[in-house]
């Protein structure tokens, strides 16, 4: 009886560790696309950034000569991280960027085959046409 | 059921060899169906292990005394609840238990990162499982085994430490190994982060809610602790600088130093290499403190454990983990340079950096005066310890220090602060810190070092009150929101600051708690029945304690009592009657000859009243009952402020969950995924779930 509960506790675990290597089931691996991780990370520290200025400024933390540099500055890093993840495939709109950040709005679906962001509830994609799946939650959670 | 249990534990050993080997083979070759594999085995050895636990908890309920573990802690007549906690009531089940919650830990890091973070996965599993590995192999070849038989069945188990049956006791251990064992996963990702040489703040990112959750556990495990020292010990402390105390404190104070240190890496880009250095020195020292608890090396309180081979195993392990650590930061240093510097000591990052040091000091002094006995006997032959006084003196001045920039960091802005906004922002705290001091002083708070508690107390209270008024009301003008709909949205925007600010009122509450020392009163007295005795409270109140006799009980099989003193004291207080407290002695059947005191305790907002039963005439009481020999010593104490720490308690577990609770965002991204077969994957690349 042991035995035989032991010889079928290890074929389980055998068969379902082996699986994959037989089957050849994959798991991904994808790599996220470093520049465009790198440029979506600048953007997001510029932002949060920007947004712990004006946070600072407005409970007087800091000064209105200082405020205004370190502004500036920040400002002149966002935008460049946005420029470099506009020229990685053109995904995001700068406006539309803005926008999402400053309202905090719900992205909407994204295209499994070029990453455009399509409005909420779209059916197609607006970029390329590919049908989308109805997919209620984004994967996008910047 | 225990024959299956085993039999789990052998077979989870090549399990756990090959996920380690497949995902460091799978990561580097890039072959997803070697990753798979290695994922299956997270999953696979955490059904095993499950197995192994049910296994001892079967053994511990229908009392299989062959076992040896179970021989040596349980016994028929102990409590249900303490059997199914016999699974970590000593050495070799803590370690089995343990290693359960890291593969529970390592199920939940792999099953949340199914469709993100691919590339990381492969060396987590890797590293993950390596660490499973090395707790197999110590269950199995150190002399551990919990399934160890003893080749004879007794007929009833040694028992139970009297001193463990406390409630407290029984969360206490679990608390901690959550938090210890959670702590693998951050580890796991940096080990990851630096293998595939992924070094900027993603895996900070990723990992910080696991960094808080682990410190959470930690944080609760050392409270309750404190609490079941200051309930059962039965000494009236709550913190004696044990060795294992200081074990549990030393990954909670390098943990801490990580909470603030990866703030400055995500907003500045700087100090990457002393964040991957925590993050690998927290791990070591979580398995440090586990080494400590469970290798017996060092005598302390805790010495529940029994054998010292798996000492040397240990040791090695944790060499390794230096060694590999060391070798992967110093090949990936090119990578891991700063993108900015510290523009000027009047900023935030300044204080952070600033609060990284106070804690790296408090770490290795206490680490220093714990390890001083082994190290004196090692090199000079002679076992020198140093006790509380030396850690109190040391630690002392690292407190007030850590005290002073919590209220100092919030009011300095990133990268610069003027001296003119710092001299607004500072002065009515600063006011309110003095008044304090002076409103203190003529009261008779004149020591030194708890007066500056005090006034820095209430410096670090004005200035959190402040920041969440100021904030409110700057959001409120922002965003054109009324008041609480503003102090909602300020909070929930940005949790983790908010939620700091609320633990670091814990803090406060402790570190007040830990200042009222000085006042402590303690009375010794010998009564007789029916005699009074008047403690006055440095609060003012007066109590008076009338012994109202002592009760006795004799072997009673059910309880595992061999004999039971139990006196009984009525209490006033200015006069009018607040209750009876009742504290004992108490000798146990089982392990025969062990005893213990039971003390009565009167807690109030303000102070606490601590009664213990110091001397009896045990002859005359319990063997002879004579009536006549009912006289017994008391110690009467007097605790004010003490009740901060467990209060303390709570907004802690309160500040933490406002941290850690999951955004919204992240609630919706958790959309299940499967493998793929034979496709190219369609995953379009999610960033880092973020706030």
């Amino acid at each position: 009886m042991a035995m035989a509960g032991a010889l079928i506790l290890v074929g389980v675990v055998v068969a379902y560790i082996l699986a994959p290597l037989i089957q050849d089931r994959r798991a991904s691996l994808e790599r996220e696309d470093d520049e465009l991780t790198d440029a979506q990370a600048a953007r997001r520290v510029a932002l949060l950034a920007l947004r712990d200025v004006e946070y600072d400024y407005h409970t007087g933390k800091l000064d209105e000569k200082d405020y205004r540099e370190v502004k500036r500055q920040l400002s002149a890093e966002a935008l460049a991280a946005m420029k470099a993840l506009e020229e990685d495939g053109g995904r995001d709109a700068l406006e539309s960027e803005i926008a999402e950040m400053r309202q905090g709005l719900r992205a909407g679906d994204v295209c499994d085959v070029c990453g455009f962001r399509n409005p909420d509830g779209s059916r197609f994609c607006g970029a390329c046409g590919t049908a989308l799946e109805p997919r209620p939650t984004p994967a996008e959670s910047a | 059921m225990s024959v299956l249990g085993e039999l789990a534990l052998w077979v989870s050993l090549p399990v756990a060899a090959w996920g380690m080997v497949l995902g460091f083979v799978g990561g580097r070759q890039e072959r997803g169906d070697l990753v798979l594999s290695a994922e299956r085995t997270v999953y696979a050895v955490f059904a095993l292990i499950g197995l192994a636990c049910a296994g001892v908890m079967y053994n511990f309920i229908y009392d299989q005394f062959q076992y040896w573990y179970v021989a040596n802690y349980s016994s028929r007549n102990l409590e249900f609840f303490y059997k199914v906690s016999g699974l970590w009531a000593g050495q070799r089940g803590s370690l089995l238990f343990w290693l359960y919650l890291l593969c529970f830990f390592s199920v939940l890091a792999v099953w949340s990162n199914q469709r993100k973070n691919r590339e990381f996965i492969p060396y987590v599993v890797g590293t993950l499982m390596g660490l499973q590995l090395f707790f197999i192999v110590v269950l199995l070849f150190a002399q551990v085994n919990p399934f160890e038989q003893l080749g004879f069945t007794p007929v009833d188990g040694a028992g139970l430490n009297p001193q463990l049956q406390n409630y407290w006791m029984t969360f206490h251990p679990p608390t901690l190994y959550l938090g210890f064992t959670a702590f693998a996963v951050p580890f796991a990702f940096a080990v990851a982060a630096l293998l595939s040489g992924r070094l900027d703040a993603r895996w900070i990112h990723l990992t910080r809610k696991w960094i808080l959750l682990s410190w959470f556990f930690l944080s609760v495990g050392i409270v309750l602790g404190m609490r079941w020292a200051y309930e059962e010990l039965g000494w009236g402390g709550y913190w004696f600088w044990d060795p294992v105390e200081n074990a549990s404190l030393l990954p909670w104070l390098t943990a801490t130093a990580f909470l603030h240190s990866i703030q400055i890496q995500e907003n500045r880009g700087m100090l990457k290499v002393w964040n991957m250095a925590l993050v690998l020195g927290t791990f070591v020292l979580t398995i440090f403190a586990t080494f400590l608890t469970r290798s017996g090396l060092i005598e302390s309180v805790h010495t529940f454990a029994e054998n010292t081979t798996i000492a040397f195993i240990f040791l090695t392990f944790m060499g390794s983990i230096i060694a590999v650590g060391t070798v992967l930061v110093l090949y990936r240093l090119p990578q891991l340079k700063s993108e900015n510097q510290i523009e000027s000591f009047l900023s935030r990052e300044a204080a952070f950096l600033f609060n990284n040091l106070i804690l790296i000091g408090a770490t290795f002094a206490v680490m220093w005066g714990t390890l001083l006995p082994l190290l004196s006997e090692g090199f000079m032959g002679e076992q020198i310890t140093v006790g509380p006084p030396f850690f109190n003196r040391v630690n002392i001045p690292f407190g007030l220090g850590l005290l002073a920039l919590m209220g100092i960091g919030p009011v300095i802005a990133w990268r610069k602060a003027s001296r003119r906004n710092l001299r607004k922002n500072f002065l009515i705290p600063v006011i309110v810190g003095l008044a304090t001091a002076a409103v203190l002083y003529p009261l008779g708070i004149q020591h030194g070092l708890a007066l500056t508690t005090f006034a820095l107390s209430a410096f670090v209270m004005t200035v959190i009150v402040t920041e969440f008024w100021k904030g409110t009301k700057a959001r409120a003008r922002i965003e054109g929101e009324g008041y609480f709909i503003a102090f909602y949205h300020l909070v929930s925007r940005n949790r983790r600051r908010w939620g700091g600010y609320i633990v670091h009122v814990a803090i406060v509450l402790i570190f007040t708690a830990f200042a009222a020392e000085p006042w402590y009163v303690e009375i010794q007295q010998t009564m007789e029945p029916g005699e009074s005795t008047e403690v006055v409270s440095p609060l003012g109140a007066r109590y008076t304690l009338t012994y109202e006799g002592m009760s006795t009980n004799v072997r009673d099989p059910d309880q595992n009592l061999a004999w039971q003193a139990i006196a009984l004291l009525s209490v006033e207080r200015n006069g009018s009657p607040v209750g009876t407290l009742r504290t004992e002695k108490r000798g146990y059947l089982r392990p025969e000859g062990q005893q213990s005191t039971e003390v009565g305790i009167h807690s109030r907002a303000s102070e606490d009243l601590y009664v213990i039963l110091a001397d009896v005439d045990l002859q005359g009481v319990v063997v002879d009952n004579d009536p006549d020999a009912q006289a017994a010593t008391f110690t009467f104490l007097v605790k004010p402020l003490v009740g901060g720490i467990w209060a303390g308690l709570f907004v802690l577990i309160f500040g933490s969950l406002i941290g850690l609770w999951p955004s919204a965002e992240r609630v919706r991204s958790t959309a299940p995924a499967r493998a793929v077969r034979m496709t190219p994957s369609r995953h379009s690349p999610a960033p880092a779930a973020g706030d």
